[in-house]
């Protein structure tokens, strides 16, 4: 057939050609390396990954931060959502970006020290570059008014096993409770839902009896009488709802915060982080995100890097040695 | 290339329906009542419309539910290799369990039809240029990150137009650079896209 | 009801980039209409990388446009050519291409833009005060009820989708099992990855949806189908005469309550609604004769009527997060891509989204009847653009615009690979779209069957102690055994009739 003639034909001067102009390539970004560390951030725009829906609480703080740090770089910020697996995906994505300071992640402290329980996957945060600490997020255990439940001793009179519901596997929400029943001996199923939103919903229409929620995602809720607020898990009261108890002082030893701190790649050059962490400093005294921290109930935390490992790493060992000592099992399939 | 359709008028097309060529007598020769009936007429006005051709035999029918079979086997394969779990405490492979024994006996039910089947279509000899669009695709992904996206998509467009579009060679160049400039434009010039490219 | 988020969001579609893109969808979908071969849910597919870089509601004001321009662009088709270009204008060339052929388009041409204008906006009257009403029922939404309605909506397409039922409900379960590649919700293992780094996020919604639609199609269509357009029809008055509007009236408002209904049911939606508006219409008529020889009425009810479901089938997406056909799930993934929580919640969390969208299908629908009657003549110059050209086009549009969307070379690679199977599929005889809708529902339907059976503790018989869930499922169960049903007593009352393979799923 001469049609195959002209194809073959065709396809080794279409080789040929193919050669000839790779070898002279000069303005193409094929295998080409881009320059880094000089003159950070350049005119490259700066994408802030978020392991978490668009709408929740990490992925309005994501947004609220790259404002500031865009007008501060005077380069776009924008962010993306990947979310799923507590944000072990997004996590995922990050370490295989090059670490020139155009890609960094809202990382929260959940992934670090309380997903490794559930999943020895778990991204380590030892392969991550640290920019800035952000701030702190409390849970709160909450429960629809026509429940019948308005503290832990009512659940562990109820009589029959309750359900639970938590924001994921793997989270302070699901790790928070899981302590608090073990060490009340409450006999409870957990059902996870996938992230806070969906939890608040399943909790108001009473399909599940309580579940953990952090609290700048309950707050309105619980302030307009739409859900009961039974414990919080902070250390303290936090000055966000001061008269409701912490689960410390109704005797359970079950403090779980949310932290959540900026994370760049691994081997990111210093004075890239540098200039990331003065721009977030710069953002995080503006007048409307100290607001916004106000509004959504989170305690600024804006400590360096250095300090977010130490503590998480802390964490990360004391909460495997209660999660043994009580016998918890945090992944799925028990 | 030579046209595929040629023995398209046989009887007992696709769907049991008269594939009629272009033939406007009467349009729709009785008008269809019933919603049942409708659909019929719906049915054959469509493989009018597009000139099907010819069904697939038993054999193809029941390769194709072997293939639903094997699908389901490997789900329920891969399902207890999961963890089945159980009602109570449903597993990772609880639901891939459910779908694979449902493909199974859907599939086994395909087969059990599989001589009376008449939706599937026979391959011709067009199936060819099917096969070829095709591989210009996966040329043009494999080659991508080496030489960027330019000279395949030119490539592409000219092999789509010249050969399996029957078009002149004049309107195939001037199109396939046209399109390629075009999207140069687009995508790299007007939106920065960062996919590979040469210039 | 508050009216005040109704009037807001007006005020976003009136923004003159909503507008633009309004004005962008429409016209798209017209041209998608009158081209046959790619349907609104293959372009919509194709688009689907456009839309990212934009604003959620501008996004989805542009793919709606294009939803229910399509339903009226198929029309021109049908009655010029007697070719539909959309499968919801099939039975309008009965008599639409009957009128033509008397002289008449005009007036067949006429009675649809108006028709579909009337259909279009009754519906989005209804919407507007049904949506709150649904969404009001939001808490009583559990897992249970998710159970149920994903498993409804599931079947319904797949029972009304074309061709064998037996093979939409295969298709359905593959896209089930597709949608369980990934990390599992659950515990945080990976599923069906085969250690491959870019399937542990699972497979993404968007090259799916192209590949299956777009590249499947064009590949279908490079097998020899290319149809030789016939010589259009003349055009003489555009205008429907007094009589004629007057003949149609009763056919356009039946049109609209009957698409309207049709349309909110999962699996029904514009093709079904047309259907079941020109049987009823030759059905009531006092001298059914006419129809198929140019019948007014035989055009104005299918079209009205299916341009009422275009605009109703959003009312399960929106309120529940249900999609009801095909093209709804790929909006669908639109949403979710663009990271909008689409479900009961929708209408108060986001009520810009919801009422722009919803509103933006006024301004569409008058958009539509204004330009479509005088762009008649343009339409058909374009339908001589040869497929030849279009298809090496859209092949690159298709391959590059995936690559937009994650920067992935991998999605193109998969795009490729379920452009493969969307032609075998075709070829096999499978329909593609309970796949997709499978493959969009699968991981809430898996969730919420995981969580219901927790909250029950393994108890499966106490989904139906649970209204909603309870009537959803037998409403389920009564689908699954109707056409067993059905066969038994036609066998028993002719036994003439053979039943073919489709009776039985």
């Amino acid at each position: 057939m001469t049609t195959n003639h002209r194809v073959r034909r065709w396809a080794t001067a279409g080789a040929g050609l193919t050669l000839a102009l790779s070898l002279a390539a000069c303005g193409g970004n094929v295998g080409g390396g881009s320059a880094e560390g000089e003159d950070f951030p350049g005119d490259e725009p700066i994408t802030i990954l978020v392991g978490q829906d668009a709408g929740g609480s990490t992925d309005l703080i994501a947004r609220e931060l790259a404002e500031g740090v865009s007008d501060e770089l005077g380069v776009p910020v924008t962010v993306e959502n990947k979310p799923g697996a507590n944000g072990a995906l997004a996590a995922q994505e990050l370490a295989g970006e090059d670490a020139d300071g155009h890609t960094l992640m809202v990382y929260n402290g959940s992934l670090a020290y309380i997903t490794p329980l559930a999943n020895e996957d778990a991204p380590d945060i030892a392969d991550y570059e640290i920019v800035t600490g952000i701030s702190l997020d409390d849970y709160v255990l909450v429960t629809a008014p026509d429940s019948g439940f308005s503290t832990v001793e009512d659940l562990a009179a109820a009589g029959r096993p309750i359900t639970f519901g938590t924001t994921g596997v793997g989270t302070g929400s699901q790790l928070s409770q899981e302590l608090l029943f073990a060490q009340a001996d409450i006999d409870a199923t957990a059902v996870p839902f996938d992230g806070g939103s969906p939890t608040l919903t399943a909790v108001l229409g009473g399909q599940v009896d309580v579940g953990s929620i952090q609290l700048g995602e309950a707050l309105e809720q619980i302030e307009a009488g739409e859900l009961d607020a039974i414990v919080t898990f902070a250390e303290e009261r936090p000055s966000f709802l001061s008269d409701v108890p912490t689960a410390v002082e109704a005797g359970y030893d079950v403090p779980v915060q949310q932290s959540r701190a900026v994370f760049a790649p691994k081997d990111t050059p210093d004075e890239v982080l540098e200039a990331l962490r003065s721009a977030f400093e710069v953002a995080f005294e503006d007048e409307g995100y100290q607001a916004f921290n106000e509004e959504n109930a989170l305690t600024a935390n804006q400590v360096d890097g250095d300090e977010i490992r130490e503590t998480w790493t802390s964490n990360l060992d004391e909460y495997r040695s209660v999660v043994e000592e009580f016998g918890i099992d945090l992944g799925g399939d028990q | 290339m030579t046209s595929a359709h040629d023995g398209a008028h046989t009887p007992g097309s696709p769907g049991g329906r008269t594939a009629a060529g272009a033939s406007p007598q009467g349009g729709v020769d009785h008008v269809p009542s019933t919603l049942h009936d409708l659909e019929d007429a719906v049915h054959r006005l469509e493989a009018e419309a597009e000139h099907r051709p010819p069904p697939a035999g038993p054999a193809t029918n029941l390769v194709v539910a072997l293939l639903v079979v094997a699908l389901g086997v490997a789900a329920l394969v891969g399902s207890t290799e999961l963890g089945a779990g159980s009602a109570r405490t449903p597993g990772p492979g609880t639901w891939p369990l459910i779908l694979g024994v449902l493909l199974v006996v859907l599939g086994i039910g395909l087969a059990v039809v599989a001589r009376r089947t008449s939706d599937a279509e026979r391959f011709s000899p067009a199936t060819w240029s099917v096969l070829a669009g095709l591989a210009t695709m996966v040329a043009f992904v494999a080659v991508i990150g080496f030489i960027g996206f330019e000279i395949p998509a030119a490539l592409l467009c000219f092999v789509w137009l010249r050969f399996l579009g029957g078009e002149g060679w004049r309107t195939s160049v001037l199109v396939s650079l046209g399109v390629v400039i075009a999207f140069y434009l687009i995508f790299v010039a007007a939106l920065s896209v960062p996919i590979p490219h040469l210039f | 009801m508050d009216f005040a988020p109704v009037l807001d969001g007006f005020a976003v579609v009136l923004e003159p980039t909503n507008l633009l893109y309004c004005l962008i969808g429409v016209v798209v979908g017209m041209l998608v209409g009158v081209l046959p071969g790619l349907g609104p849910a293959a372009t919509i597919a194709i688009l689907l990388p456009i839309t990212i870089g934009i604003e959620p509601v501008t996004a989805i004001i542009m793919l709606a446009g294009i939803f229910y321009g399509a339903q009226y662009g198929g029309t021109i088709t049908s009655v010029l050519l007697k070719l539909p270009g959309e499968a919801s204008s099939v039975v309008t060339v009965f008599d639409g291409h009957a009128l033509a052929r008397q002289g008449k388009a005009g007036t067949a041409l006429g009675i649809a833009a108006i028709g579909s204008f009337i259909g279009g906006t009754v519906s989005i009257v209804a919407l507007t005060f049904l949506a709150p009403l649904v969404a009001g029922f939001a808490l009583d939404f559990g897992p249970p009820e998710y159970t149920a309605l994903a498993l409804l909506g599931i079947l319904l397409v797949a029972t009304v989708s074309g061709g064998s039922r037996l093979k939409a409900v295969i298709a359905a379960c593959v896209g089930l099992l597709l949608a369980t590649v990934g990390r599992d919700m659950f515990t945080g293992g990976e599923r069906f990855t085969f250690g491959n780094l870019d399937l542990a996020d699972g497979l993404d919604f968007v090259p799916i949806a192209m590949g299956l639609f777009g590249l499947g199609e064009i590949l279908y269509n490079l097998e020899e189908r290319h149809t030789a357009a016939a010589a259009p029809a003349r055009i003489a008055n555009v205008w429907p005469s007094r009589s004629d509007l007057k003949q149609s009236s009763g056919a356009i408002g039946r049109g609209s309550v009957l698409g309207f209904l049709l349309g909110i049911l999962p699996g029904g939606g514009a093709t079904l609604s047309s259907l079941a508006a020109y049987a009823v219409e030759k059905r009531r008529s006092k001298s059914p004769e006419r129809f198929g020889n140019g019948a007014v009425e035989g055009v104005a009810g299918p079209e009205t009527a299916n341009n009422a479901a275009a605009t109703s089938s959003f009312i399960p997406l929106l309120t529940l997060g249900i999609p009801a056909n095909a093209t709804m799930a790929v909006i669908y993934g639109a949403l979710l891509v663009q990271g909008v929580n689409v479900g009961p919640r929708l209408v108060d969390d986001d009520p810009e989204l919801f009422w722009g969208v919803v509103n933006s299908m006024y301004i569409g629908n008058i958009l539509l009847l204004i330009m479509s009657i005088p762009l008649v003549g343009l339409f058909v110059r374009i339908l001589r653009v040869r497929p030849a050209i279009l298809a090496p086009i859209t092949v690159l549009i298709t391959l590059v615009g995936v690559y937009t969307v994650n920067n992935s070379v991998f999605d193109i690679v998969l795009v490729i690979v379920f452009g493969l199977l969307g032609y075998l599929m075709k070829k096999a005889g499978f329909d593609p779209g309970p796949l997709l809708l499978a493959f969009v529902l699968g991981s809430l339907l898996e969730d919420s069957l995981r969580r219901s059976l927790l909250i029950f503790d393994g108890d499966a018989f106490a989904f139906f102690t649970r209204p909603i869930s309870g009537t959803l499922l037998a409403v389920f169960l009564l689908v699954v055994l109707y056409p067993v049903i059905r066969s038994a007593l036609t066998r028993r009352r002719s036994a003439e009739r053979p039943i073919d393979s489709k009776e039985l799923v």
